[in-house]
């Protein structure tokens, strides 16, 4: 007979340990792990892989299982998500990535728990957080009932509170409902693949709730939200691809808000193409073009990730690099309705202000614009709301400003542009017109000219020439001029003299709890 | 042979139809130019295709999202 003294404490056997672990990082057992591969769908741990650097990864929670229901605590492998820290091209990153094998990475009680702990350390220690979303929603019968909602939802206060100390970045990588995509939204970056879907609830719950077919990709599918919705800041081909760009995104955000985005070696070839420079602007003052020729030529070499590319086509935002140095570009785009600026331009500018002064990055801006979109679609759409929001955020903004006048700027998009004393420095190219309008309507309102009547070329052409740069030159209201093929180098050493060393190039992030949607 | 629909992404007045019916037109062409706050915006062939017909003529006002032409995959 043994005594006490003779029997092993619980658990304390190797084959124990390794039985659990084993179990746990089965995820949901072999034959749905099979029908992925099959599906070309990575698991989540082959996710969690091919995102941070290897070797680098330190799970927490991993023997986490349901806390609910006992009767889910085997088949809850790390209760179907999977939480931790790991590298991301050397920088220490929290992780939370969804297990579709297990109960559909379904929330609930101890994966909350999980989630709770690693946005918290994000948070308190500097890290950005990245979450690999891929859920069916709240996990059911769990959250059922007056007992399951009390228990399970609302008992952190600050779940949704996105103040921006660190950077969030998030990708999409199937069914996405419920906190999945609350967190795609809250994220700064958020990268959808396709195929993915990124909704509320999902389509059967909304066909039973509006009693019609709802097909789940055109309810919150990648062109939804590409070109729609704006939520995603990118679109991939595969999971591969979204991780990637998550890294690229990260590549140019400092860890946390209170330092300075980091510094690379500055691309072979960068400046090359600024001799050419010129040339992509069209002589003749109607004709559009693509501005994003330009942002590449003035930007390091192949270091532009443009954001939200099929949103808001007639503005431009993206990250880049000058010499090394994270720059947030905002930038007009002719190609797209002449440059005129709509309601999905203004908030897509607004966001992305939003994020690059958050972050302490510096913003150039790049102006070509005739104006914002008038007439009753625009003031149907909210358009003084939407200009007044972007801005309100240029204005608030903290970190140093350049704007760039290549071609027209005129009326309010004058300002929100950065006109004035909206940046801290305004410089004009020699092709610039600034004007409260385009000459050919201020020549009817002020003249009562049409064209083709007698007088009309004559008062085009006085108020043409009164709209070049060189007289807003001479009252110091831009404060260069600025010939095309310089640009590249004036905004080098113009964010060098505006560098904010007195707070080692921290800002004041006076936006940091403005909404990551509109 | 599939239909593919031009579609104007502003709303303005046809400038200049810059192509034929029958015209083989690449993915990225313009098929017409559009004028709107007094620029000059193309309208873009998505894909390549044969201009089979217009459903505008230079001057007509449009509006945005409105179908220009149709063309032949």
């Amino acid at each position: 007979m043994s005594t006490p003294e003779d029997r092993k404490a619980p658990g304390r056997d190797a084959e124990s340990y390794e039985g659990r672990r084993a179990k746990a990082l089965a995820m949901g057992g072999p034959e749905k792990v099979t029908r992925r591969k099959a599906a070309g769908v990575l698991n989540v741990r082959e996710r969690v892989d091919a995102l941070v650097d290897a070797g680098t990864f330190i799970e927490t929670g991993l023997f986490g299982v349901s806390g609910t229901r006992p009767e889910d605590r085997d088949k809850s492998a790390a209760d179907g998500k999977v939480a931790g820290f790991g590298k991301v091209d050397g920088r220490e990153c929290a992780v939370v990535a969804n297990d579709f094998t297990v109960m559909g990475a379904s929330s609930g009680a101890t994966n909350g728990r999980k989630i709770g702990h690693v946005k918290r350390v994000a948070t308190s220690r500097g890290l950005p957080m990245i979450f690999l979303g891929e859920s069916s929603g709240a996990r059911m019968p769990d959250h059922m009932g007056s007992r399951g909602m009390g228990a399970l939802l609302g008992n952190d206060p600050t779940q949704y509170a996105r103040m921006r100390e660190t950077p969030w970045a998030s990708a999409t990588l199937g069914l996405s409902y419920g906190s999945s995509s609350w967190y795609a939204v809250l994220s700064d970056f958020s990268v959808i693949r396709k195929g993915a879907v990124l909704a509320v609830s999902s389509a059967q719950l909304a066909s039973l709730a509006i009693k019609e077919d709802v097909n789940p990709e055109v309810m919150g599918g990648w062109k939804v939200h590409a070109e729609v919705t704006g939520f995603a800041d990118a679109v991939a081909e595969t999971d591969e691809e979204a991780i990637a760009a998550i890294k690229t995104f990260l590549s140019y955000l400092p860890s946390h808000n209170k330092e300075a985005p980091p510094v690379h070696e500055v691309a072979p070839g960068s400046g090359e193409a600024m001799a050419g420079i010129a040339k992509l602007l069209p002589e003749k003052r109607t004709q559009v073009y693509d501005v994003r020729n330009i942002i590449r030529a003035i930007a390091d070499k192949d270091r532009f990730f443009e954001l939200k590319a099929r949103f808001g086509k007639v503005a431009v935002t993206g990250l880049a690099r000058l010499d090394g140095r994270t720059v947030g570009f905002v930038a007009n785009n002719p190609l797209s309705k002449g440059g005129a600026l709509d309601t999905d331009a203004c908030e897509k500018i607004t966001s992305f202000l939003v994020l690059c002064d958050s972050f302490n990055i510096p913003i150039v801006l790049l102006v070509d614009t005739p104006g914002f979109v008038i007439g009753t679609e625009a003031e149907r759409k909210r358009a003084p709301g939407k200009i007044m929001n972007f801005m309100q955020a240029l204005q608030l903004c903290t970190v140093p400003k350049l704007s760039v006048i290549l071609r027209k700027s005129y009326g309010q998009a004058y300002l929100n542009m950065g006109g004035g004393r909206n940046s801290d420095e305004v410089a004009a190219w020699p092709t610039a017109e600034v004007s409260f309008m385009d000459p050919t309507f201020a020549v009817k309102i002020v003249h009562g000219l049409e064209p083709g009547q007698p007088g009309f070329d004559e008062a085009f052409e006085r108020m043409n020439k009164d709209s070049e740069p060189w007289d807003m030159a001479g009252i110091y209201a831009v404060q260069s001029v600025i010939r095309p093929q310089d640009t590249r180098d004036y905004l080098i050493r113009m964010l060098d003299v505006h560098r904010q060393r007195m707070s080692n190039g921290v800002g004041q992030h006076l936006m940091q709890a403005w909404p990551t949607s509109f | 042979m599939a239909n593919i629909e031009a579609r104007t992404d502003v709303t303005g007045a046809v400038w200049k139809i810059v192509t034929e019916v029958g015209q083989r037109v690449e993915a990225g062409d313009t098929i017409m130019i559009i004028e709107s706050m007094k620029m000059e915006i193309p309208v873009v062939s998505e894909e390549n295709g044969t201009v089979e017909r217009f459903l505008v003529e230079e001057k007509t006002p449009v509006t945005e999202g409105q179908v220009v032409a149709i063309l032949k995959a």
